[in-house]
């Protein structure tokens, strides 16, 4: 370690000892009270919920009556959801489909779409707009939108002039009917990456690209070595928000089938295993926590390397 | 129309130790068919007393689908007329039956729709429902042998207040048939009904309409095959456990579904029931194995009139057509009836009388009742439904009636659809039986 970031690391801990002695005791009261009330709820609603989760996982329990009609069995939900339960990796598949689809197509495309809007073309508002209109909907109005339009007596099949029996299966199909999904979500994600780059361009500064200019870089590079590092910030927000969409989809293949056709995903396995009068809440747990792990360990991974770096 | 839960049915008579063939006598009963010609009318209700009758009751129905709902507003009507205070409150379909455990455990309403069998079994064995002996008392006489033994849970008392029930049969049009040259009333075994959809289909029809899109619907159709082919005891014992999906028989009944496959549409998991009865409708597709409520979509009489049905065709002579599917829908108190028991039973007394039935009979008059006092069918659809259970040695439920609800659903559902989509059977089935077993104890 230098010993410049030595003395800075003094200068800081004295700083805040220093800050701290400023405070007074009712000063102290109100930060407690802000920082301690949205923990409090935190814990509450997020925490315990998610360790009841994670302990509901090692038991049987059909959801009636009280904690005494719990049976607990181990790890016995993981490793029949691993050797016994085929949804599963159907499920898993879709997740990891959905995240490369997510993280190698559709971001890049939102990343591409706010470059060329940044630089205020023709009709820019239009395609802003354009491209941000799915976002105002929410995804169960999108998935009934676009069920209409792919279901086999719907827009799609019509405008084809295939009837009922003779249509395409965009949703029956397994093969096929991910690949619509993944589509359609891409169509809403993309917009949303677009924005958020869109306003991590805006906010950096031009004197940078001028910069670049004067230096003699061409515009693509310009945007790769100068633009695109500077938004780090952004990038964190976009790469957590990827895993977590990815991961947690949800309404859309809800509305279309409910998972079934080789179209299931984890969030509404675990849906579909813990609601309803056969409820498996042990099982639809388990799902839910490696739901939960999945989701966890990358965003964990990636936050610890970034912000150690910024650091 | 209640997609799903209309073929809800009856109790799993097994556990209670009483045979078939009472609980066919008993749906005979309450068809209308051997009804005595007697009409009590209101009798639950008249029997209410005034002081009951000024108490709210709040009735949890599932019944959003508008045919159905139509015939809840009618009997809530007819129910108010008679005195009572009843509270209504519509739950979207799927969201009511989804939430049912919580909804039971949480503030129920007094009295709520459910379903004889298994599923009003488990309910009232874990103290989710009140028992109603009391109002049996009333209403006994107006049910027979059979209703009464599907409305008692596994302790002997009853919780159940039956209502309506429908079979499940091959439905058609009578002028496609006859435009196709097809007589539905020849269409006895299983060469007859391979014949009759190669005439179908060289009329240019798809000769069979089946959607799956659920997951549900093609399990009529796996029933009706596995009762024609290895006999409806086999099949009970497959949907309670005791036979096993690796049982060589389990491939018979799959090898026979797979010869109706060149006749099928092709798009079946991409159809609801819905979709595929359209096609029926629209003459486009000669038939569709489904529940009488498959009558539901026919909303112009000329269309309804021309609506038929016959018993699904024998396969194995041995077991003829001796077996068919006729659910029972109905009412249940659930624990919170205890705060105003007098009026909620009162009220389940009235919804067991024959004032119930005619004020839902005249919004939709090709409705069944349980009630033996109800009059006997005029319209011929209906007729033939009753018919057709006459005919029958041995009523079954739906196979998620037979079978444990976290089997049947989420399990064989999919396996269905997997077979469907052109799974291997014998995989299928082994994957059924790892899944069966791995299942806690019932």
């Amino acid at each position: 370690m230098s010993n410049s970031t030595k003395v800075a690391e003094a200068t800081g801990r004295k700083a805040r000892r220093g800050r701290k002695n400023a405070f007074t005791s009712k000063d102290r009261a109100v930060i407690a009270g802000l920082v301690g009330g949205p923990t409090l709820l935190h814990i509450v609603f997020v925490w315990l919920p998610a360790i009841a989760t994670i302990l509901l996982s090692f038991c049987q329990w059909d959801g009636i009556g009280g904690i005494n009609n719990i049976t607990w069995v181990g790890f016995k939900n993981f490793t029949q959801i691993w050797t016994l339960y085929a949804d599963f990796k159907v499920a898993l598949r879709n997740n990891v489909l959905w995240l490369l689809v997510f993280g190698l197509i559709a971001t890049p495309l939102g990343v591409i779409l706010a470059y060329y809007i940044d630089k205020n073309l023709k009709g820019t508002k239009f395609y802003q707009t354009a491209f941000y209109m799915p976002l105002i909907l929410s995804l169960a109005v999108t998935g009934i939108v676009w069920d209409y339009i792919f279901r086999v007596n719907g827009l799609v099949n019509s405008l084809l002039g295939k009837d009922t029996t003779h249509a395409i299966a965009f949703f029956g199909d397994p093969h096929k009917n991910i690949w619509v999904v993944l589509g359609i979500a891409s169509w809403r994600h993309i917009g949303y990456m677009m924005l958020l780059y869109l306003a991590g361009m805006k906010s950096v500064d031009p004197s940078l690209r001028e910069a670049s200019a004067i230096d003699g870089a061409g515009e693509w590079y310009t945007f790769r070595k100068v633009i695109f590092p500077s938004l780090r910030p952004v990038n964190v927000i976009v790469v957590v928000v990827t895993i977590i969409e990815a991961l947690r989809a949800f309404d859309l293949v809800y509305i279309i089938n409910r998972g079934k056709n080789g179209l299931q995903v984890l969030a509404v396995a675990v849906y579909e295993n813990i609601l309803g009068e056969s409820a498996r809440i042990g099982w639809g747990a388990a799902l839910a926590t490696i739901l939960f792990l999945l989701c966890l360990g990358p965003i964990m991974v990636y936050l610890y390397q970034n912000f150690k770096r910024i650091d | 129309m209640t997609a799903k839960e209309k073929r809800e049915n009856m109790s799993d008579m097994e556990k209670e130790g009483v045979s078939r063939r009472s609980v066919i006598k008993g749906s005979l009963a309450g068809a209308g068919a051997i009804a005595t010609s007697t009409v009590l009318g209101t009798a639950g209700a008249s029997k209410a007393s005034a002081a009951a009758k000024k108490q709210t009751v709040s009735v949890g129905s599932n019944q959003s689908d508008p045919a159905p709902r139509k015939n809840d507003q009618a009997w809530v009507a007819a129910a108010t007329a008679a005195g009572f205070n009843v509270k209504l409150n519509t739950v979207d379909h799927n969201t009511f039956q989804n939430q049912i455990s919580s909804y039971l455990q949480g503030t129920p309403d007094n009295v709520f729709t459910w379903f004889a069998g298994y599923r009003m079994q488990f309910f009232a064995k874990k103290g989710l429902a009140t028992s109603i002996n009391d109002v049996w008392a009333k209403i006994g006489s107006q049910f027979t042998a059979g209703y009464k033994n599907a409305s008692k849970g596994l302790d002997g008392k009853y919780y159940f207040v039956p209502t309506t029930w429908y079979p499940w049969a091959v439905m058609y049009r009578k002028s496609v048939f006859a435009a196709a040259g097809v007589d539905a009333s020849k269409i006895i075994t299983w060469d007859d009904f391979l014949a009759a959809c190669k005439k179908l289909q060289a009329a240019g029809l798809t000769p069979i309409a089946l959607g799956d899109k659920g997951g549900w619907e093609a399990m009529g159709t796996f029933d009706f095959i596995n009762f024609r082919t290895n006999g409806f005891q086999f099949h009970m014992d497959l949907t309670a456990g005791r036979a096993k999906w690796t049982d060589p028989r389990v491939q018979k009944t799959f090898a026979n579904w797979a010869t109706m496959f060149p006749y099928q549409n092709k798009d079946v998991l991409d159809l609801d029931w819905q979709a595929a009865a359209t096609l029926v409708l629209q003459k486009k597709a000669g038939m569709q194995v489904m529940g009488a409520f498959h009558a539901s979509i026919y909303t112009d009489p000329a269309d309804l009139a021309d609506l038929a049905l016959f018993p699904f065709p024998q396969i194995d002579p041995k077991y003829g057509r001796e077996a068919v599917e006729a659910p029972i829908d109905g009412y249940m108190l659930s624990t919170s009836a205890a705060k105003n028991a007098s009026a909620s039973k009162g009220l389940a007394a009235f919804i067991g009388s024959t004032a119930y039935g005619n004020a839902v009979l005249k919004v939709s008059p090709t409705s069944l009742f349980s009630n033996s006092n109800m009059p006997k069918p005029t319209n011929e659809f209906a007729l033939s439904q009753v018919k057709l259970v006459q005919s029958c040695k041995y009523i079954a439920q739906f196979f998620d009636r037979d079978s444990r609800p976290d089997f049947a659903s989420p399990i064989f559902a999919n396996a269905l659809q997997k077979y469907l989509g052109g799974g291997d059977p014998v995989a299928i089935a082994k994957d059924l039986q790892a899944q069966w077993d791995a299942l806690p104890p019932a």
